[in-house]
């Protein structure tokens, strides 16, 4: 299975790029998914379906599915909750789910939950598909998801030091005492029963699946943008994190190219994809006026995808 | 057999006598490292729930999977809080000044 996930700035056509490479591929026979990531779901409108966190089969072989991130969100929160309230349970006379339901504006979850969600479609869907197909939102929001993986193993490293430390302390005080509980709490001295520790492998053992997926040879990130200053900054912007972050950006498509700027659309490939010599290039035509059936009238998209 | 209960009466105080001695030996050895425990303890919750400290904090939903696990910590956390102005006499208590 291969993913494309298809990035750049709002409005440079990004999901018409999306919906056009999961059409030209499901043409040739491979068994395509195009999920939107993306809060504005433009997707259902390009094919003209409304489409929902459940897949939806639009042709032989392509189905389409649109990720609802507060949904998402509002999932994760729940599963949360519902342990909390399973462990604490001498808690739930004081309606402790008002409190946590206050997360859902905390910074950083609606990422985590994109994050789970795509997590959970990669590992759910990775034997039905040849090809997954990701709209992505807009720059920002995208960055911040595609570096969560990063960012949580440096924390979660630090993290396992220290309780590894408490859990050696722990470990000396039983060896002398004979017993190690404080405050009727009996407290765990090995790794394999401390419940810390166990989560944060878990976590660590999914963060490096998705991350070890993310950096593969199987996934490409593909940067849209338009033959203009804006595109030019915020695109290159995107490349130099997307290189920080080790992702493998491989195909750049320069879309709505006018045939009477075309030196100017070149001199911004040239700007932008310099030191990157590697780098896959598409042009693509701006259509006047735009077609209505949108994934079907773009150049062949697979020439650069295959 | 009044004298072997006598004896074992005896025996008996001299081991709960050492037992508790030991004890206490024990516990005046852990002492040190168990303060160390509970700092890196302290330090821990801390950075996990740092936002509320305005700390660096490692993303929320790292401290937020791992909250149904940490109520022994989440005690040491307000127990800091409550002795923080009294945190020398805690250390002069253990190194046995004054």
């Amino acid at each position: 299975m291969k993913t494309f996930f298809f990035t750049g700035k709002g409005g440079t056509g990004k999901s018409t790029m999306a919906s056009a490479a999961a059409w030209q591929l499901a043409l040739m026979g491979k068994r395509v998914l195009a999920v939107s990531f993306d809060p504005a779901h433009n997707l259902g409108d390009i094919f003209g379906l409304k489409l929902s966190h459940k897949k939806k089969r639009f042709d032989k072989e392509l189905y389409l599915m649109e990720v609802n991130l507060e949904k998402a969100s509002a999932k994760y929160i729940k599963e949360n909750i519902n342990l909390l309230e399973g462990i604490y349970s001498y808690l739930k006379p004081f309606n402790m789910d008002r409190y946590f339901q206050i997360l859902k504006y905390s910074p950083g979850i609606e990422e985590y939950a994109s994050l789970t969600a795509m997590e959970e479609l990669l590992r759910v869907e990775k034997e039905n598909f040849d090809y997954i197909i990701i709209d992505t939102p807009p720059t920002g929001l995208t960055l911040r998801i595609l570096a969560l993986p990063v960012v949580t193993l440096s924390w979660i490293d630090r993290l396992k030091k220290i309780r590894g430390s408490i859990l050696e302390k722990r470990y000396t005080i039983h060896n002398i005492n004979g017993r190690i509980s404080k405050e009727g709490i009996k407290l765990a001295y090995k790794e394999a029963d401390d419940m810390v520790m166990k989560k944060l492998k878990e976590i660590e053992m999914r963060f490096m699946r998705l991350r070890i997926f993310l950096e593969g040879n199987n996934n490409s990130i593909v940067v849209v943008f338009n033959p203009d200053f804006l595109s030019l900054k915020e695109s290159r912007r995107l490349i130099n994190a997307l290189k920080e972050l080790k992702l493998p950006f491989r195909i750049a498509i320069n879309n709505k190219v006018e045939d009477k700027y075309l030196k100017e659309a070149e001199e911004i490939e040239k700007k932008l994809l310099i030191n990157n010599n590697c780098i896959k290039l598409m042009r693509i035509k701006r259509m006047e006026p735009p077609p209505k059936k949108a994934y079907t009238m773009v150049g062949s998209l697979t020439e650069i995808l295959l | 057999m009044l004298l072997k209960d006598f004896l074992m009466k005896i025996i008996n105080v001299f081991k709960w006598f050492f037992s508790v001695l030991g004890e206490s030996h024990r516990s005046r050895v852990t002492e040190l490292t168990s303060y160390e425990e509970r700092e890196l303890e302290n330090i821990f919750i801390l950075l996990l729930m740092g936002s509320f400290a305005g700390i660096p904090a490692p993303p929320a939903f790292l401290a937020v999977e791992l909250f149904p696990f940490l109520e022994y910590e989440l005690r040491i956390l307000e127990t800091r809080a409550k002795d923080s102005s009294d945190a020398l006499a805690e250390l002069a208590g253990l190194m046995d000044i004054g």
